[in-house]
């Protein structure tokens, strides 16, 4: 187990150093100047040659190169460009932010996606599988800032029950909830219309196993077969697509942020791409692939929990 | 009822901090976060709004105005100019307290601001005072600017706007590298907050010298989605909200029970600029082709009457300066098919264009586009992100550019940004004269220093009659600015328009309820 870890990790700094590097150079060859993008457009050479100069982009490429790993490295991520504060300090203020909406909405789609998938394949062909493979297929389909949008309208506009824009300085627990409720629910009833179809389809498949017709046959309780047998074998599909699915959630989080005004990594690269905030964008894709990293392997940790048969070498 | 309503459950949706409602002032704006807050730095339309309610400049522009006629005293009480117009003294107020700690503003502290506009490693503005020779402080309160030559409008400098908000010496030099996110400044707000991505808070400054201001905080509040912002005022969540420059938003808006939409000055004008040096655009036949063939008043209907001017002369309408008696090429698809035969392509011409993807000047592109079309001028337009569009117009990489600016409104600066030969891009001294205009430049460095007012008018009218006799451009249209704001928010003040881009909040405004 520890050996597999350590190989993981091994495997995660080598994919890391890759995503820096194309990232690196990625946005350099992107047109725009981060110059011109700070002071505007009626600065003078002089005063863009200046700025430049402090921001380091008049050294050599391979030395920036340098630099910025060597700094990756020791933990120094650089200072935004635009706002002159430690790129690490801008993410780690919104970090929580997102990963709070991230893991709401996780915890959402799953309790609604499970159960509805389990019962709709348990219901196969019959009307709650029609209702749950429609639903699930318009919750896929329909784009998220539409769905923020009319969830704005309803909620916020016409029952009052939720503020439009987060208030940003209330940090009670109602408060937070309150915030943190419509973008929730956004980005939930996609993540459980995922689930649910993949659900649906591990659960047939289990149905179909010959130890569920056995059980069946001694006459042990429905419900109990499905809840205890068959679901734990279904869960291994679920999570592994709730696993890829969260590095994916994490970027659907940009527009769902913007909408309902939440802080957050979306938002920030954003900004960072608009404004060509070269050290921005690079902690930035440090973060998000720390992340994917991350998921991954606890992923692949719980597999194990799931489904004792499976062993790490 | 509704509005009470609102304001009830604004008050409790922000509890903690305002329950006080009624003194604290909740402003939406459109952008992610802010920039840079150095009034020296910063450029981009939500930074400087903000800026405009924490500074002081030696003079300003009565609130609620934008045009330099409505200049008045500021941190200057008074001042007076030698005969030839190179020697200013001012003479400065005593009461002028910084924020925080850092003292009075002395003439010490003027000098230090103005210094620092001026230099292009700071500031990015330096441009705009190439021409101060000295900056000395002649006397505690006393301050004299030497000048290289006459400045059109040298006071236009110097209020609170760009390099012209002045800054307490001694904070920028505790601060550092801080400044830029520590807003020193003399206004009737403080900077007291700033949440990444969320809001900057601002405090009553109850020291400021034309009083303590009524409304105690300000929340300055980045919502970057349209559809939000419009929704969290409606919802009485925000009392002012910045507009989109659109016709339906006016509409859907106005809608909202009590609510008060202003339309302000200057605009952003709108031109569509030739490069007279690519073919066939070298042929002022087809110059005059294209500018027979756009129609301003459909460009006006298209984009929304009440939110638009039509622009005849390349400087816009309300500037120091303007002429409307300008050459003028009344809309005739006829004249301009005849030009273009003239010109040698009696089947048409295809011209090419760089443009931005946002969405508001992409689509008064694309009705050039369509318009052009009847014609027989096919206007290819390539479109690129916003910041790849800056870059490759100022490589000179676009037959045709729509610029949209909006700039200090004397004549000079915008034609000597956009239409004289030293501005032209490509070159050292580049600024954005996209169609290598040099129609009038003579004119334009005659009329920065005549000193003679009348003079000085009709040098700027003939530089704008000579500049459309060439189509270096075409003018198109000036879209305003759009506010919306509670009609229980007095801003104390008749608002007309703002150069800062943002309503006039001062010590004088107040909720009514």
């Amino acid at each position: 187990m520890t050996a597999f870890i350590l190989k993981r990790l091994g495997f995660s700094v080598i994919t890391l150093f890759a995503v820096l590097t194309i990232v690196f150079f990625i946005v350099r060859i992107l047109p725009g100047d981060p110059a011109v993008a700070i002071l505007g457009d009626q600065a003078t050479e002089a005063s863009l040659a200046a700025l430049r100069m402090r921001l380091g982009l008049d050294v050599p490429l391979y030395q920036q190169y340098v630099d910025f790993m060597g700094g990756v490295v020791v933990g120094d991520w650089g200072t935004s460009m635009v706002s002159g504060r430690p790129v690490i300090m801008e993410i780690l203020k919104v970090l929580p932010s997102t990963i709070e909406l991230t893991l709401a909405s996780l915890v959402l789609g799953a309790v609604v996606g499970i159960p509805i998938g389990v019962w709709s394949a348990v219901r196969r062909n019959k009307l709650p599988d029609y209702i749950a493979r429609i639903g699930s297929l318009l919750g896929l389909s329909f784009p998220a800032f539409v769905s923020a949008v009319l969830l704005l309208l309803f909620f916020s506009i016409q029952l009052r029950w939720f503020p439009v824009i987060s208030s940003g300085h209330g940090s009670s627990l109602s408060d937070r909830l309150r915030d943190i409720a419509l973008p929730a629910i956004n980005l939930g009833l996609i993540m459980a219309a995922y689930i649910t179809r993949v659900a649906r389809s591990a659960m047939l498949e289990v149905l179909n196993q010959d130890y569920v017709r056995t059980a069946r046959a001694k006459g042990l309780a429905f419900s109990i077969i499905i809840w205890r047998h068959c679901l734990r074998n279904a869960m291994i599909p679920v999570v592994t697509v709730v696993g890829l699915y969260l590095g994916i959630l994490i970027g659907n989080s940009v527009l769902t942020e913007i909408v309902f005004n939440r802080p957050g990594l979306g938002k920030l690269i954003v900004g960072a791409l608009n404004q060509r905030d070269y050290t921005m964008l690079q902690g930035m894709m440090v973060i998000y692939t720390l992340i994917v990293v991350l998921v991954n392997l606890i992923t692949d940790l719980t597999y194990g929990l799931i489904d004792p048969r499976i062993k790490y070498s | 009822m509704k509005t009470r309503t609102g304001i009830v459950l604004a008050s409790v949706l922000f509890a903690g901090n305002a329950l006080a409602a009624g003194t604290t002032l909740n402003v939406g704006m459109a952008g992610a976060d802010a920039g840079k807050l150095d009034p020296h730095v910063a450029t981009s339309t939500l930074d400087k709004g903000l800026l405009h309610w924490m500074f002081n400049g030696l003079v300003r522009i009565k609130p609620g105005e934008a045009s330099p006629a409505f200049i008045e005293p500021d941190i200057a009480k008074a001042w007076s100019s030698s005969e030839d117009g190179l020697t200013w003294t001012f003479e400065l107020r005593d009461d002028v307290e910084c924020h925080g700690d850092y003292g009075k503003i002395d003439a010490e502290d003027v000098v230090y601001s103005l210094n620092r506009s001026a230099n292009p490693d700071i500031s990015a503005f330096a441009k705009d005072y190439a021409a101060f020779e000295s900056v000395e402080a002649t006397g505690p309160l006393e301050v004299t600017i030497q000048l290289k030559n006459k400045v059109p409008s040298l006071l236009g400098l110097l209020v609170p706007y760009h390099g012209g908000n002045i800054v307490c010496k001694d904070a920028v030099e505790a601060l550092g590298e801080d400044y830029q996110r520590l807003p020193i400044g003399t206004g009737p707000f403080m900077f007291a907050e700033y949440e990444p991505q969320q809001y900057v808070k601002l405090v009553a400054n109850p020291d400021y010298f034309r009083g303590e201001p009524k409304l105690k905080e300000i929340f300055y509040r980045y919502i970057p989605s349209d559809s939000s912002r419009d929704l969290a005022f409606q919802a009485g969540e925000i009392d002012m909200i910045y507009g989109k420059q659109e016709q339906t938003w006016v509409e859907r808006i106005k809608k909202v029970p009590g609510t008060k939409v202003v339309v302000m000055t200057p605009g952003e004008m709108s031109v569509i600029h030739l490069n007279m040096t690519m073919p066939p655009l070298d042929d002022i036949r087809v110059r005059k082709a294209i500018a027979y063939t756009l129609d301003r008043d459909l460009m006006v209907q298209f984009k929304g009457p009440d939110v638009t001017l039509a622009a005849i002369s390349p400087v816009p309408e309300g500037h120091l300066g303007y002429t409307g008696d300008v050459p003028q090429y009344p809309h005739s698809i006829e004249k301009a098919k005849e030009l273009l035969t003239e010109a040698g392509y009696p089947d048409g011409v295809t011209i090419k264009a760089i443009h931005t993807t946002l969405p508001g000047m992409l689509s008064t592109m694309e009705a050039v586009q369509a318009e052009l079309r009847e014609a027989g001028i096919n206007l290819e337009i390539q479109t690129v992100e916003h910041a790849t569009f800056h870059e490759q117009i100022r490589k000179d990489m676009s037959q045709v550019v729509h610029y949209a600016a909006a700039r200090f409104p004397v004549a000079d600066v915008y034609l000597s940004q956009f239409f004289h030969s030293d501005a032209t891009v490509g070159t050292e001294s580049a600024v954005a004269n996209f169609s290598h205009c040099a129609a009038a430049d003579k004119e334009i460095e005659e009329a920065r220093v005549e000193g003679d007012s009348e003079k000085q008018l009709a040098l700027w009218a003939d530089a704008q009659q000579k500049i459309m006799e060439e189509v270096c451009a075409v003018p198109l249209i000036q879209s305003m600015q759009l506010w919306a704001w509670k009609d229980t928010l007095d801003l104390g003040t008749e608002v007309h328009g703002s150069l800062n881009l943002s309503p006039p909040v001062t010590e004088m405004s107040n909720f009514t309820e």
